[in-house]
């Protein structure tokens, strides 16, 4: 049975660039507070808050460039799938995660970038079977009850 | 049996059809086919004239479409969080290009070696070193441009681009305030005056 199509990401060309936006954003701020709380633990107890500053200054904006990376790729490799196959399934999401990790891999060579494939395919596979799952659990509670027809005397014949 | 009027009865007694409502000359297409009029059955029926209303000649000008905060602008957006996932990723995206291409250029210019495989390697060394620096610093200064723009915003209940300068400035210091006030100044004041001439120049561009 086909899903519905999601309406509630815009459409294709344009939802890339919200896509990097996004996850440009949460790695980042992820990052920020990642990189702020490890920087603080690991620096000397006066100079915690200029190391916590220190280190996510560093590292923050380089997980979200990687975050951006990763999303608009996939996002790219999403609207091509659909795209090509005309279809809105779980598998674009799967293909599009498989050829993400792959072509990041890929300057270190055929072997390590089909092995980040599988793992990225899987990886986006469990995503999805999670988020089927759950639709369905979410979808079982509104089943369509048939409502109770009251009681109607038969029309007298005469 | 009469049929009761729901008028002059004071309790309900279901309506039954009355056997001498049947006809046994009608036919379904006796009651299927009668022309129905659209407009007796909904105050916009038949708008658009004779040919219906084609939705292909609506008016979808880059320039009607509603603007980050109301106004028609070239930028469609449907708010701030609009601004924030399209205004970061186009930024980040044009930092990653040009810092790309630069590296290209710089890689193209210093390689060792005229072999291809050197060449290519170089060159994406060079990539691969300016781009994403270039791309990650711009994507960091969109972010906090358009959350302070967005929270200045809501805190003064209106847009204006005063908010954009003001939003402008604390990023720029923010920024660079590691490096001392007087770095954290003048960034500021780069920044403030890039976002004023962004956001002027949109309104200028848009009357």
């Amino acid at each position: 049975m086909p899903r519905s199509s999601d309406h509630s990401r815009d459409p294709c060309p344009y939802v890339i660039f919200s896509d990097l936006g996004a996850s440009f954003a949460m790695g980042a701020v992820g990052g920020g507070v990642w990189y702020g709380i490890k920087g603080a633990k690991n620096s000397p107890r006066g100079e915690r808050f200029p190391g916590a500053l220190a280190s996510l200054k560093a590292r923050a904006p380089v997980l979200g460039g990687n975050f951006a990376v990763w999303g608009g790729l996939f996002s790219t490799f999403d609207c091509g799938m659909k795209g090509l196959r005309q279809k809105e399934d779980p598998w674009n999401s799967i293909a599009s995660g498989f050829l993400t990790s792959g072509v990041l891999a890929a300057r270190s060579g055929p072997k390590v970038a089909l092995t980040s494939a599988a793992l990225g395919g899987v990886f986006l596979a469990v995503i999805e079977g999670l988020g089927i799952a759950i639709s369905r659990l979410v979808a079982d509670q509104n089943r369509p009850m048939s409502p109770q027809l009251p009681e109607i005397a038969p029309p007298a014949s005469h | 049996m009469s049929r009761t009027n729901i008028e002059d009865e004071e309790t309900f007694e279901p309506i039954y059809a009355a056997q001498e409502d049947f006809n046994p000359n009608d036919t379904v297409s006796s009651f299927l086919n009668t022309a129905y009029d659209p407009a007796r059955l909904h105050p916009l029926a038949g708008l658009g004239g004779g040919g219906g209303l084609d939705y292909l000649n609506l008016e979808d000008d880059a320039g009607t479409l509603p603007g980050a905060h109301g106004g028609s602008s070239i930028l469609p957006s449907r708010g701030w969080s609009d601004d924030l996932t399209y205004g970061t990723g186009l930024t980040y995206i044009t930092g990653l290009t040009l810092g790309g291409a630069y590296g290209f250029f710089e890689g193209l210019r210093s390689s060792p070696s005229p072999a291809f495989k050197i060449r290519l390697n170089t060159v994406l060394n060079g990539m691969t070193r300016r781009g994403p620096f270039i791309g990650n610093s711009a994507g960091v200064l969109a972010l906090m441009y358009n959350g302070i723009n967005g929270g200045v915003g809501r805190a003064r209940g209106h847009y204006d681009p005063l908010n954009s300068v003001l939003a402008g400035g604390l990023t720029g210091a923010i920024f660079k305030s590691t490096a001392g006030l007087r770095a954290a100044g003048s960034a500021g004041g780069v920044c403030a005056v890039a976002a004023g001439i962004w956001a002027y120049g949109k309104e200028a561009l848009n009357l």
